[in-house]
């Protein structure tokens, strides 16, 4: 029986309008609450005709290093400002003399505004001064006081290109995104514009009656109030003790350190070197500070780690390397003498080593970091194997740190050439040059610190990231970001115990003997890249301990000269902080008698004298 | 056939039409004699839809019954079509443009799942407390409600869910089940309250304990809830700040700082203001003054609240309570399950509606953006009321005839 007896209707129509009577009686009740018993005070509020919504921003979320050191805070900051229509000439003098400027100082700022839009005068008020004002409030009229908040540092943090900084939202944020709007403070670069939405919590808002002369009546109802939500803390993966001890290795010199753990991808170190202090960008950022910043030559603004581009040099023979062994052009027998210099059609290439490696294999090659057998590999390796191996180890690719702003770097393919030298434009002189790392090829330190881990761990890349996890203060939970790994593919263990056990000998006595760090053994690889700004950029790549490696590295010293006198030390001494916690004294070091001191650098070629070796065109 | 026709219904539809009209013509006065065209427009819709509603009243019922699951399939298409090809209004794609007219299928569906589903429940052999025609009715109601979601167009999916118990307890849903339904629902909410979970689960069990069920299905419904329970809470502390924000803004708008709140603090107010008697008839200032958002649509109300007071307010709320009740009367005595099935539903998004809509001016609902119906701004939803109400007085015609 499908339809309800009649009685049973019955029985659910008297529950069905037993709930409409009961909503009813709800609903006029809910009317007569606000109409009959509060009607006077709604009626008041309607006269005013104002109602105004008061934003409450949240506190930002702290940063912290891996062992929860506050490494960025949130502090309040009193600054004064003016309405200048309401100045007058004693106002002036007494406000300049409270907060220790010369009359002039404010005048200057308020020339040409005759207004009731407050100008802004200075920030960054001690509590005293602050105490003063508000105390002569009365006398002072068009003169107030009031809080934003800022970003703190504590002393000994700098790091700019870790945190980035924050700043009021622009026309164009707040076009795009509806949730925010002007004055409000957003992530503008770095870590602060990466994890924005969580650091900065969320708004809330206060209701107030406002008269028609614009006084505050106070709140409407504060049951309608929203509390503001503070922001997550981030941690970070990094140790800051290292961080620091990093920079300063760095200290008057232009380049980057990129540290990471080849095991999970944290980044353990991440320095970039010039840099300014955070402090100059926190809060009311001053346009003079910011005309000087941008101005500098020097760009220390420029994130080196992720966002400057180098030719790699040497470092980046291992890839010509890998590519001929996995595609069996070479083997491990296979041998080329070097005398010392390379005959390229008319033109001649000398190696780093004038008096010449002599006959040599693969390892000796990478061990001595020599040009004449690169230049040799990559003419037989050619442009295409070249760029799809360079391709494979995510060269030309960001590595999607979780950092703005990454530069992609750039692996030339053969339509590049194409496209750049037109038909037929392109000489064997520019795949010989790309075989060493040189010529249009050009990488990210990141890059090449994501190699040395690639190699550390025979092919398994975990994405790079500095971001520890996020910790909500109300429900003390932690939101763990998940490791992200790929595995590069086609690359036999073969190779890669070929290629480690080859920048093992590059750190034992080879071109990058100063890397090498007491009772660790070490595996790395030098790089002296020529450069059209000056002397040849520093690099070195390296990963430690050898057998289970904990830490990649790589540094770049821009025209500081040669990568193993250079950059390996300075590898070396992050090493060894990292694993002994302190610089080791040492012995004088003996070096190996076999490799001479000298830069591996290479001898630059003029490529315009190879038109005549353009392939395809006959001699 | 016209000493039928149930006028009491019908004069109360037209009463409330003329309220609405009234309303959005102060809505949009603007003292200069310089209208623009809401009032006059909606006069017509107006006609429209009483046109609609009476064709509808007369068609044949068989004819309607049989065709249901047709109504039902290009309802569907349609929703489908929007997602692909809609207009876009306010953010969500609603609408559909066919030459110069402009359909929302959402209206349409909700008269056409009802009647998918009062069909489906009216066969000789269906019973909703079978485990199959249960699901299959959930379903048919489930399908339009996610195509609507996802739109997105939240209020009106929200109706869709609403109407799923009022109908099939209708239909004769049974007790138990009922109850297995609403509880994993109410243990949701109150899950974040310990004490409050706590007597929910006590009650579960000692409701469970009378309810002489088979011992595993006890368990089964006890343990779904514990596994609720203790689900929820983790899960959402497992969200950011900023996504729970915006499941609270969704689920409590008023919460949101630049959105809802101020318009309900702007509603109260003139709504409050109107105080007992109201402030008389194209006087009310806040109306006036548009610090009502969206007042001729969503907010209509405040306008009656301000301008006609406690009095004005009870008035219309009775008129819709007393069309309400009246419709359930229908449905209680009409003999035929899909007829009683459908009014049901009918009276459902009615009901639904209103109190969501009159209930969100005062902050007792949340925002939603439910209009109000016959009262509210707008064709494509006055228009798909009044066929609605077209089938209530065709059912309520056959009613005698029985």
């Amino acid at each position: 029986m499908n339809e309800l007896s009649r009685q049973q209707r019955k029985a659910r129509q008297i529950i069905l309008n037993t709930a409409i009577i009961v909503t009813m009686i709800l609903l006029i009740s809910g009317f007569f609450r606000i109409q009959v018993a509060g009607g006077e005070k709604y009626y008041e509020i309607s006269m005013d005709n104002s109602v105004r919504p008061l934003m409450q921003y949240p506190v930002r979320g702290t940063i912290r290093d891996v062992n929860g050191m506050i490494l960025v805070d949130d502090r309040p900051s009193f600054f004064v400002a003016v309405i200048p229509r309401l100045l007058t000439q004693t106002t002036i003098d007494t406000v300049a003399r409270i907060i220790g400027e010369e009359p002039e100082f404010i005048r200057e700022k308020i020339r040409g505004r005759r207004t009731y839009r407050p100008v802004f005068i200075k920030k960054d008020l001690e509590y005293n001064i602050v105490a003063e004002l508000e105390e002569k409030k009365l006398d002072l009229p068009g003169v107030f006081v009031d809080v934003e908040s800022k970003r703190y540092y504590p002393e000994g943090v700098s790091s700019p290109h870790i945190f980035g900084y924050v700043g009021e939202v622009d026309k164009n944020e707040a076009q795009r995104n509806a949730e925010l709007e002007a004055g409000e403070l957003i992530g503008k670069k770095g870590l602060e514009k990466e994890y924005d939405t969580s650091l900065r919590g969320t708004k809330g808002v206060y209701f107030t009656r406002v008269d028609a002369e614009g006084r505050d009546l106070g709140i409407i109802d504060p049951d309608r109030n929203i509390e503001p939500i503070r922001g997550m803390d981030l941690y970070l993966t990094l140790d800051y003790r290292f961080q620091q001890f990093a920079e300063s290795l760095m200290v008057g010199k232009r380049g980057a350190i990129v540290a990471l753990d080849p095991r999970n991808g944290q980044i353990l170190g991440f320095v970039s070197k010039p840099d300014y202090d955070p402090r100059l960008l926190s809060g009311r950022i001053s346009t003079d500070v910011w005309a000087t910043l941008q101005g500098d030559t020097a760009h220390p603004l420029y994130s080196r780690v992720i966002q400057s581009v180098y030719p790699p040099g040497s470092t980046y023979k291992l890839i010509a390397a890998i590519a001929a062994l996995q595609e069996g052009i070479i083997t491990t027998q296979w041998t080329a003498t070097c005398p010392g210099y390379f005959r390229l059609g008319r033109k001649t290439i000398h190696c780093w080593n004038a008096k010449g490696h002599g006959k040599i294999n693969i390892m000796e090659a990478i061990r001595g970091s020599c040009n004449v057998f690169f230049y040799q590999l990559g003419l037989k390796i050619g442009l295409e194997t070249w760029t799809k191996y360079s391709q494979m180890f995510h060269f030309g690719l960001r590595t999607n740190i979780d950092l703005p702003n990454e530069s992609k770097g750039l692996v030339p393919t053969l339509d590049y050439y194409l496209k750049a030298y037109g038909p037929n434009g392109w000489t064997r002189g520019n795949l010989a040059n790309l075989a060493i790392g040189q010529g249009e090829l050009l990488t990210t330190p990141l890059q090449m610190a994501q190699f040395a881990m690639i190699i550390a761990n025979k092919g398994v890349l975990h994405r790079p990231h500095i971001a520890n996890y996020l910790y909500n203060e109300f429900s003390g939970a932690r939101h763990f970001f998940p490791k992200e790994t790929d595995y590069i593919k086609g690359i036999s263990d073969e190779v890669y115990d070929l290629i480690r056990e080859a920048m093992r000998r590059v750190v034992a006595g080879g071109t990058g003997w100063r890397g090498a760090v007491p009772g660790i053994d070490v595996a790395g690889k030098t790089g002296t890249s020529q450069n059209p700004h000056g002397d040849a950029h520093a690099w070195y790549i390296g990963f430690a301990p050898f057998d289970d490696p904990m830490i990649a590295i790589a540094v770049i010293v821009e025209n500081g000269g040669g990568g193993g006198a250079v950059a390996a030390p300075i590898a070396s001494k992050c090493m060894e902080k990292f694993f002994y916690n302190r610089l080791l004294p040492r012995a004088v070091v003996k070096k190996d008698t076999t490799v001479t001191d000298t830069l591996d650098t290479f001898m630059p070629m003029d490529l315009e004298n190879f038109d005549r070796l353009r392939i395809g065109t006959p001699e | 056939m016209l000493q039928r026709y149930d006028y009491i219904s019908l004069m109360l539809i037209l009463i409330l039409l003329l309220v609405g009209c009234i309303a959005i013509f102060s809505a949009t006065y603007t003292g200069t004699g310089d209208e623009n065209g809401y009032f006059t427009r909606q006069l017509v819709w107006c006609i429209v839809g009483i046109i609609t509603m009476i064709l509808v009243s007369f068609i044949s019922l068989k004819f309607v019954n049989r065709i249901s699951y047709w109504l039902y399939g290009i309802s569907l298409f349609l929703l489908i079509l929007v997602l692909i090809i809609g207009k876009v209004g306010q953010g969500a794609e609603r609408w559909l443009a066919i030459g110069p007219l402009h359909i929302q299928p959402s209206e349409l569906a909700k008269l056409t799942t009802i009647l998918a589903v009062s069909k489906f429940l009216s066969d000789k052999y269906a019973d909703v407390n079978k485990f199959k025609y249960f699901a299959v009715s959930i379903s048919l109601i489930l399908m339009p409600f996610m195509l609507i979601a996802k739109q997105p167009d939240l209020g009106t999916a929200l109706v869709f869910l609403a109407i799923i118990i009022p109908l099939l307890f209708w239909a004769g849903l049974n007790w138990f089940h009922i109850f297995t339904i609403l509880t994993p629902l109410l243990t949701m909410i109150l899950s974040f309250n310990l004490l409050a979970f706590m007597l929910l689960m006590l009650t579960i069990v000692v409701v469970l304990f009378f309810s002489r069920r088979k011992l595993i299905v006890l368990i089964a419904v006890f343990l779904l809830n514990i596994g609720v329970g203790i689900a929820t809470p983790y899960l959402w502390g497992q969200l950011r700040p900023y996504q729970q924000q915006r499941i609270l803004t969704f689920v409590n708008p008023e919460k949101d700082p630049k959105g809802a709140g101020y318009q309900i603090i702007q509603s109260q107010v003139a709504i409050g203001s109107g105080g007992t008697w109201g402030k008389g008839y194209l006087q009310g200032s806040q109306t006036h003054l548009r610090f009502l958002p969206a007042q001729h649509t969503d907010f209509i109300f405040s306008v009656i609240g301000e301008e006609f007071g406690f009095i004005g307010v009870v008035l219309v709320l009775l008129t819709y309570f007393m069309l309400i009740l009246r419709f359930v009367q229908i449905a209680s005595s009409i003999r035929g399950q899909f007829e009683s099935m459908t009014v049901i539903g009918i009276t459902t998004v009615i009901f639904f509606h209103m109190v969501i809509n009159i209930g969100m001016t005062i902050g007792m609902a949340p925002v939603t953006g439910l209009p109000l119906p016959f009262l509210s701004y707008g064709g494509s939803s006055l228009v798909a009321n009044m066929m609605m109400m077209g089938v209530v007085l065709n059912i309520s015609r056959s009613k005698f005839a029985h």
